[in-house]
Formats: structure tokens, C-alpha cells, sequence
């Protein structure tokens, strides 16, 4: 399911196409040469955009946020993914992490880590997680961007790995084992699975699932949640995790905490099913 | 033979478990649970020269509940220790506790160091930082907010188990973890999280040894190095690939707490 690829950026020709959206699978993971930030970046960037606060003048100077959004841009051209066949850039969402300064020197880590095709059906947003990495594996900046991907073909796309969607949550049911029905056989509620800002809701009456859907009609009871990258962690580990990333904080919930604790099995055979499900898929 | 009796201590029945001849070794137990933890420890530990005593705290295991209900400060177990090498008569013992069992260890080194020979306090650190809250546990007090108790208590203790522990080892710890009465269990770690050490660290003067294993989701190894650093010559260990039970995770624990004792008696040895 996972690929490694090392590409040199600023190859400067004609990329042609590239990769159209069916050619980027959740979990593929990409990785840059490294390029050193320069005093010519600094000063650059400093003209660029008229932000001459002191923190980013002289020669110990903090190279601003959005520089590293920047380079990480350009990184991602250099690995050769992307030709005609990207229609634009949908969003950002950043952190900055550690100071970037000149000297420094970073690589651009990326995973994919959501594909979902849009309505029309000619083009996708694909979603890719982007770490800018130094030499000691330290992540400087990271974030997410989307790009909207023009398709070849009509689908149907894989549901495997589609956190938090409709047709996942639907693959997911179906391989849920027979002790899911037994812990919940007194139960009465629904489920929320969360990926990033998007949620699918299991509606569990006794022991069955009786309606996956965006929204259940009296709502969750409560939500699981965690953004992409971590279900995609979650899912792709040699065991089944869960219980470790709730206590450290990379699952959070809302709704009711109450029957959020007394579903702690049933949560455990949820993530069990989805591991199951991206098995297939890997 | 391991020797069980129940000896009156703080007005009630204590089960304690006993094996061997030398120099005493007193075991403590981690929150809910009991001696049976240390049940591949004792006997080889005792082949190799200790007395090896294995109480069960007031409330766990096979010991009667303490008369003034279930205990919520560590302090109290403290105590409930001295009174108990004071009844078996025990010249200097060294104590090994892990968890509240080790945090209970780092009290009697606080409160008692002329009267033990050294101790060796696993998975405990000076202070939480209130970490789990106290409110949080108390809630969980009532059945009716503890939900799914020994399902979490099950996963709980597979989460922080070692990743080096073999899976079906793990399955049967967690497994026995389940026996807890969740009333001793929670007020243990209302203890636990309310119980601060960092003044008192300073003043220990036995031979002290801490040790975290890395996998241990409630213990930030920094954080034990530095309530190594508060006592005066303390060593410190990080496990790798251990968690929050190494009595019970790592095959042939007697021969390195052996090991851990006997570098315990060379630091006293060098000092006087």
C-alpha cells in the first residue's frame, strides 16, 4: 500500500499530466531531497511580504511561518507528482513547530492521507500530510494541504482506507465479528467516526448496526475522533493500538463520556474491523 | 515453600506471603492488585539468599478491608509497611514496590531510611501533577459513573504492558489485572495521583534505585530521572521495551532485582 520514493526537486521540464486522481492511494508516502534555507531566502522573503519585524531581520533571523509552506510547495514539484492533471489548491491548514533559520536543513516528508472524488465525478481532492523534517527527524513545520486532482476514469475508488465516509463505515459493519453484537446487545444509540472534519454514524439498535449514514436522525450518542493521519497510523500498526492512542490524547470524544467508557470493548472491535478492512485493501 | 499467614496489622487480618532465609526483601503490589503479582518472583528470589516477604495491602487480595474504609493516601500504606517489618521483626529490609506499590517504596525511603537497608521503587515518580484528576476518580468512586469498568481495566493494562512482553504473556496479565475491586483500585490512585514526594525526596539516605520501563504510558521517564536526582546518590534505569508492571513482564525478574539489591548493598558498603 505504501511506496517510498526519493525525487530530486527542480527538474524544470514539462511534467505532462502527472498523476491523475486515481493514481494517489491513502497511505502512499513520498519523500524529498533536503534543501538548505539561504540568507537569500531570508532577505527574499523578508522583502516579499513587508514584515520586517525584528525576529526576522539580521542573521539569527526566524524565517516567517508561510516561508516553510512555501518551500514545502516547491519540494512537492520537485518529486514529479503533479502535472496538468491538478486543477488548483483547495487548502491549508499549517503548524509551525521549531524556528526555521538560515542554515537549516529540511526535506519534505508527505503521505497521502484522504482521496475523496467529488460530486460531479470528474475530479478529486486528495489530501496530503506534509512534514518538513531536519537531519535529526525533527518536524519543523506540518500541516495538511488538499489539491483538487482532475480523474481519468469514473470510479468506483477504494473504500478501504476513507475514514470517516459513508462506504467505509459500511465496509467496516460488514466485518464486524460476532462478539461486537454480543457486547451490545442491550445497547441502544449511534456511533460517530470522525476523520478530520468529516464523520460517518453507525445506528446500533441491540446489537445491529441498522443505518450507516452522515448523520443518524437523533445524532450520535457520541463521536470518536482523530484527524487522518492517526486513523491511517491507527489502522496500518502491527496491533491494535486504540486503547494507547485514547490514553495518550490522539483520540478525543464528543457527546456522551458515559456511554463513551461503556462501549470501551465494542470501540476496540470497531478498530479491529477497520484494521480488518485495510488489511484487504494494503 | 512459600509460607502464608494473616497477621493482625492496623486492626485487621493482613495475608502475607513469606519464602526463605537471608536478608528481608519486602515486596509491594500495584494499585488493586495483590502479591500474586510477584508470584514468579519470590521463590527464585529467595534461592538466592533473601527472606522474601509478599503482603497484600489492606482491602487487596487475600487481606481484610482496612476498619477505616478504603485507604486514599499512600502515607497510610506507609505506615501499615513499618508496622509490619515491626511484627515480623524485620532487621533492615530492602523494600521493591512498583506503581502505588513504588511510590509507597519512595514514602518509607522518605520517612524511614535509618531503619531499611535500600529500596528499589519501580514505575512511580516525586508527583503526578495531578495527573489523573482527583475529581475524575472520585466520580468513578460511584458504579454508576464507572462504565465498563473491567473492560477498561483489561485494555488499560494491555496499553501499558511493554511492547517486548509476548502477547499472550500481556493477555494474562491484564486478564488476572481484572480481579480488582474497582472501590480499592480507585481510591489507590486517588493515593496515587494526591501523593507528593518532592520535598521529602532530599532527605532519603538509603541506598535508593528507580526504575520506569519506556513503554510506560503513566510515567514520563523524565520525570522519574529527575526524583532520581532529587536524592542524593539515587540511580536511575529506563527499561526499553517494558511498561508498567517489569515484576511481572520480564522473564526472570528475581535475578535482576538480585542484581539491583546487590548494587544497593556496594553503594551502602562504599558510604560507610
Amino acid at each position: 500500500m505504501t511506496t517510498e520514493q526519493v525525487l530530486r526537486p527542480g527538474t524544470g521540464r514539462d511534467p505532462g499530466p502527472g498523476r491523475y486522481f486515481e493514481d494517489f492511494a491513502v497511505g502512499q508516502r513520498f519523500t524529498s531531497t533536503y534543501r538548505t534555507v539561504t540568507a537569500e531566502d531570508l532577505a527574499d522573503f523578508t522583502r516579499l511580504s513587508g514584515d520586517d519585524h525584528p525576529l526576522h531581520a539580521g542573521p539569527d533571523g526566524i524565517l516567517q511561518g508561510p516561508f516553510g509552506v512555501a518551500i514545502a510547495m516547491g519540494l512537492l514539484q520537485g518529486l514529479g507528482l503533479h502535472g496538468s492533471a491538478v486543477l488548483g489548491l483547495v487548502d491549508t491548514h499549517w503548524s509551525y513547530r521549531r524556528p526555521m533559520r538560515v542554515g537549516d536543513e529540511v526535506r519534505l516528508e508527505l503521505a497521502i492521507v484522504r482521496c475523496r472524488r467529488t460530486r460531479r465525478g470528474d475530479r478529486g481532492i486528495v489530501t496530503r500530510h506534509m512534514a518538513l523534517v531536519d537531519r535529526d527527524g525533527v518536524v519543523v513545520q506540518d500541516g495538511t494541504t488538499s489539491a483538487m486532482v482532475a480523474a481519468s476514469g469514473p470510479g468506483p475508488d477504494p473504500v478501504g482506507l476513507a475514514f470517516g465516509t459513508v462506504p467505509w463505515g459500511e465496509a467496516l459493519v460488514g466485518r464486524l465479528g460476532p462478539r461486537f453484537a454480543e457486547s451490545l446487545a442491550s445497547w441502544d444509540g449511534a456511533v460517530g467516526l470522525r476523520a478530520g472534519e468529516h464523520e460517518v454514524q453507525l445506528r446500533i439498535y441491540r446489537g445491529k448496526v441498522i443505518e450507516v449514514s452522515g448523520r443518524a436522525a437523533t445524532g450520535a450518542t457520541f463521536s470518536l475522533e482523530a484527524d487522518e493521519p492517526t486513523w491511517l497510523e491507527l489502522v496500518t500498526a502491527p496491533e491494535n493500538e486504540f486503547t494507547r492512542f485514547a490514553m495518550t490524547g490522539r483520540f478525543t470524544t464528543r457527546g456522551n463520556g458515559y456511554e463513551y467508557l461503556r462501549l470501551t470493548a465494542a470501540l476496540h472491535q470497531i478498530v479491529d474491523a477497520a484494521r480488518a478492512l485495510a488489511g484487504e485493501e494494503a | 515453600m512459600i509460607e502464608a499467614s494473616y497477621i493482625e496489622i492496623g486492626g485487621a487480618l493482613a495475608f502475607v506471603e513469606q519464602v526463605g532465609e537471608g536478608t528481608p526483601v519486602l515486596c509491594l503490589h500495584t494499585a488493586g492488585q495483590s502479591g500474586v503479582q510477584w508470584r514468579h518472583v519470590s521463590a527464585g528470589l529467595a534461592a538466592r539468599g533473601y527472606r522474601v516477604i509478599v503482603p497484600d495491602l489492606p482491602g487487596h487480595g487475600r487481606s481484610e478491608p482496612a476498619p477505616g474504609g478504603p485507604v486514599t493516601d499512600l502515607g497510610t500504606y506507609a505506615a501499615w509497611c513499618l508496622e509490619l517489618i515491626d511484627r515480623l521483626g524485620l532487621e533492615r529490609p530492602y523494600v521493591a514496590g512498583c506503581s502505588i506499590g513504588g511510590k509507597i517504596t519512595l514514602d518509607l525511603a522518605c520517612r524511614a531510611s535509618d531503619r531499611l537497608a535500600g529500596v528499589v521503587a519501580m514505575a512511580a515518580d516525586a508527583w503526578t501533577g495531578g495527573r489523573p484528576s482527583e475529581r475524575g476518580l472520585r466520580r468513578e468512586l460511584s458504579d454508576v459513573a464507572a462504565a465498563s469498568r473491567t473492560d477498561r481495566t483489561h485494555l488499560g493494562t494491555l496499553a501499558v504492558v511493554g511492547r517486548s512482553v509476548p502477547r499472550d504473556k500481556a493477555e494474562l496479565i491484564a486478564t488476572m489485572h481484572r480481579r480488582e475491586d474497582p472501590a480499592i483500585s480507585t481510591s489507590d490512585l486517588i493515593g496515587w495521583t494526591t501523593h507528593d514526594l518532592r520535598d521529602a525526596l532530599p532527605g532519603v539516605t538509603c541506598p535508593a534505585h528507580l526504575v520506569v520501563g519506556a513503554d510506560d504510558l503513566w510515567l514520563d521517564p523524565d520525570a522519574v530521572r529527575w526524583a532520581a536526582g532529587r536524592i542524593p546518590g539515587a540511580r536511575c534505569t529506563v527499561l526499553e521495551g517494558i511498561g508498567h508492571y517489569p515484576m511481572e513482564e520480564i522473564d526472570g525478574f528475581d535475578a535482576v532485582l538480585d542484581g539491583w539489591l546487590q548494587e544497593l548493598a556496594a553503594v551502602e558498603k562504599a558510604a560507610s
